[in-house]
């Protein structure tokens, strides 16, 4: 009775009580149900883009240019962006972390090398360059113009982290080289962790100079750069990188071209401030044009077709024979890039494709039919009485060419010459021949034997450097579209093509793209 | 100034010299405590000053005319209460448990409940990264809420409240575990003699009593996870008009060398603290009378 009667007295209390934590649960409910933000009306896509969000990963120091690209490319295609910014450092490893998203852009490079070396990029797109100078308030106060001003003790001075940030690092690197860092570092008031930060301390007056790239000064008007020879190897490039783990990689890629064409995103990264990159022109569909020798066409077909998927390319392919190439292009038809099937007919357009790269290398066999009937073991065996041969026009062709020396070399032209009975400007065409029984023997690429295996046999020249040949692949230097040809350069280069090349007889000669594709 | 105690009283009256003495002996001591004291709290206006003699009315205009900072204010204010009330919601309890009982391994969860206090935010808001992405069973956390609840946690609005409750839970629960060991057990105690269950006496008895500790924990958690920048940057991203908060927005701001604007929105932070704040002691002060 007691009790009752006492908390008789308290049911106000406990319905109080009860009341207040209702009401906080409806609140929570109602504040729960609010924090999704309504769902906005989206354009339309343009026809061919997907409307999925993209995912960017981006440094806070790009966040203006990159509102900037956003804003146009929203608009152009009705493809929202989600972009994350932060520093880079942070982004990396939450991207490592959660393996999502589509494409990443950190303060510089250096961040990209990182994740590539974590497999984290399909393929990365140039921006720009940004060059390593003094920061100082603007009318510059201090007088700060060569590397002895900067150097003297009324001179407050901030860097950035040489751990933590990449200007850091190169700037170390750089001035240690060549005995220039232990002054500086020793006058050094204090490190940051960010560039960003080197430049809020000259800002707030912190400091009096900062060693900073000279875009991030385009956000700073109260600041002014100040150029010093000392610092003039101290460059960074900025890349926007395709993520691995993109679910909407050719969107991704999409975008990435956007932002890297020049008469696009780079206009803006020239706005801020940076050193745009060699950008192609904006294309929907972009293309290039690649001449090619014959003999390639097995090793490269799928992966020039996966590369247009990919990227949304086309890839306008020429193969002939390298002699018949080679006349074209001194005729004026000047493709984007060459992939010769021999070095000697590259350097005859040397001229046109100045900085050539050696992908792989092939050698001369002679073909002969399965289990090699008519006994073939050298070049001698060629000139026996009543054999066919045929053999690569030495004009049309790399192999034909090569056969020739390879002949001349081995001693055997005049012998061997007598049973062709047919020159032809490609490998290919010598292995139909083979295959059809019009032919005895050929002398082709041992790659150009590769998908008759069951009916043809190889036998290796011995002893003759000359019949071996190396393929290089060049790029114009006058093309317009060099981002997309150094691409395809890139998917060329990368390992899974590396393995076609072997699969079809090819040896690999280059060092492997950086991940890439 | 408070009055004597009545032991005092008991002793023959002090002369007019002992009491003028007396009086004059506590100035150096107010001068002294107000002295320290008010020197922390010159500091802090310092600062405002400062602040606000750093940027400028357009700024600051300028500052909430951007639709990114208008849904950074509703998202700040918005996630705050959440994680404050889910905050007070799970401190209460778990402040009540350690407070009243004794059991083992009761200093084990002590201490698990301080490391969030002890660890840089930046750690909780990757532990949480890895925690919704650590791979079982073919599948990892992230992936199974999206499929039980329907929309994703990291990278959106729901990471933003999780990376603020992570931080903002300990402090609630210390404030809880403090007011509970304040209150007198007698009170329950008799309660529970008078043939009240445990749960009749928490609720009639304890929880009543505690009603300051609740706005204490309420308005520390609110204050916390506004405060949080760390593992929301690391959890939930400072994606613009999506999970871009008050204290992200002034670290972006900062990053482009905008410190007027980045300045103007912390001071927007200050006064949105304060109204709510206040209004949240103001509301306090009611319930407990």
């Amino acid at each position: 009775m007691i009790a009752q009667n006492k908390f008789g007295s308290r049911r106000g209390s406990i319905n109080w009580t009860l009341a207040i934590i209702l009401a906080s649960a409806v609140v929570l409910v109602l504040l729960v149900f609010n924090l999704l933000p309504p769902k906005q009306p989206a354009g339309k896509p343009a026809e061919g883009q997907s409307g999925q969000p993209l995912v960017v990963y981006c440094a806070a120091s790009n966040k203006s240019v990159l509102e900037a690209i956003r804003h146009d490319y929203e608009r152009d295609y009705k493809v929202p962006l989600e972009i994350q910014y932060g520093p880079s450092q942070t982004l990396l490893a939450s991207l490592a972390v959660t393996g999502t998203g589509d494409l990443y852009l950190p303060a510089d490079d250096s961040f990209l090398v990182t994740a590539q070396e974590r497999k984290l990029i399909a393929a990365e797109y140039p921006l720009g360059k940004m060059q390593a100078v003094v920061a100082v308030a603007k009318g510059n106060p201090l007088k700060i113009s060569k590397w002895e001003d900067l150097l003297k003790p009324e001179v407050r001075i901030a860097q950035a982290s040489i751990e933590a940030s990449a200007i850091g690092k190169m700037v170390h690197k750089s001035l240690s080289s060549r005995g220039l860092w232990d002054a500086l570092h020793d006058r050094t008031t204090v490190y940051k962790t960010t560039v960003n930060e080197v430049a809020n301390d000259v800002k707030t007056g912190a400091v009096d100079a900062g060693i900073v790239f000279d875009a991030v000064l385009h956000d700073y008007d109260s600041l002014t750069a100040v150029t010093l020879p000392e610092l003039a190897p101290v460059q960074a490039n900025v890349a926007i990188g395709v993520l691995n783990a993109s679910s909407n990689a050719k969107q991704a890629r999409h975008f990435a071209r956007y932002a890297a064409a020049s008469d696009k995103g780079l206009l803006h990264y020239q706005k801020f401030g940076f050193q745009p990159a060699a950008g192609d022109a904006w294309a929907e569909v972009p293309e290039v044009t690649l001449y090619s020798g014959s003999m390639l066409r097995p090793a490269i077909e799928q992966t020039i077709a996966e590369f247009e998927e990919r990227e949304g390319a086309r890839v306008t392919r020429v193969y002939n024979g390298c002699g018949i190439l080679v006349a074209q292009m001194k005729a004026g038809q000047v493709p984007d890039a060459y992939f010769a099937c021999d070095v000697e007919f590259m350097n005859q357009v040397k001229s046109i494709f100045p900085e050539p790269q050696d992908i792989s290398q092939n050698e001369l066999v002679i073909l002969v039919k399965k289990g090699n009937p008519a006994g073939i073991s050298s070049l001698k065996d060629l000139s026996k009485d009543g054999l066919r041969v045929g053999i690569g026009h030495e004009k049309q062709c790399a192999m034909g060419w090569l056969t020739q020396r390879t002949f001349d070399e081995g001693g055997v032209r005049e012998q061997v010459m007598k049973n062709v009975v047919v020159q032809t400007p490609t490998g290919d065409m010598l292995v139909n021949q083979m295959r059809s029984g019009s032919l005895d023997a050929a002398v082709a690429y041992l790659s150009n034997a590769a998908g008759s295996v069951d009916q043809l046999d190889a036998i290796r020249i011995k002893g003759i450097p000359c019949s071996i040949a190396r393929q290089p692949f060049g790029i114009a230097k006058d093309t317009p579209h060099k981002q997309l040809a150094e691409r395809l350069l890139q998917a060329i280069r990368a390992k899974a093509s590396q393995d076609r090349f072997a699969q079809e007889g090819f040896l690999w000669l280059a060092a492997e793209a950086p991940a890439h594709e | 100034m408070s009055e004597l105690p009545a032991a005092a009283a008991v002793s023959s009256p002090p002369d007019a010299r002992q009491q003028a003495h007396r009086a004059g002996s506590d100035w150096p001591f107010f001068a002294v405590i107000g002295g320290l004291g008010g020197s922390y709290v010159l500091l802090i206006v310092a600062l405002l000053v400062a602040d606000l003699a750093y940027t400028s009315p357009k700024h600051f205009a300028a500052a909430l005319a951007k639709p990114e900072i208008q849904h950074a204010v509703r998202l700040t204010l918005i996630s705050c209460s959440i994680s404050a009330l889910l905050s007070v919601w799970v401190a209460t309890p778990l402040g009540y448990i350690l407070s009243r009982f004794t059991f083992r391994g009761r200093w084990l969860i002590d201490t698990i409940i301080d490391i969030p206090v002890v660890l840089p935010p930046l750690v909780i808001g990757l532990s949480l990264l890895i925690l919704f992405h650590l791979p079982f069973g073919g599948s990892n956390l992230e992936r199974e809420a999206q499929r039980w609840l329907g929309f994703r946690i990291t990278y959106a609005e729901p990471a933003v409240v999780l990376a603020q409750f992570a931080v903002a839970c300990a402090f609630a629960v210390q404030t809880m575990r403090v007011t509970f060991d304040q209150i007198d057990t007698r009170a329950e105690q008799v309660a529970l003699t008078l043939g009240c269950r445990r749960s009749q006496a928490f609720f009639l008895v304890t929880l009543p009593q505690a009603w300051r500790g609740v706005i204490a924990a309420l308005t520390i958690a609110w204050a916390r996870s506004l405060g949080e920048f760390g593992p929301i940057l690391v959890f939930a991203g400072a994606t613009r008009m999506r999970t871009e908060v008050l204290s992200t927005t002034v670290f972006l701001e900062l990053s482009v060398g905008q410190l007027e604007a980045a300045v103007a929105v912390s001071l927007l932070m200050v006064m949105a603290a304060m109204i709510v704040l206040g209004i949240v002691r103001l509301l306090g002060t009611k319930v407990v009378r």
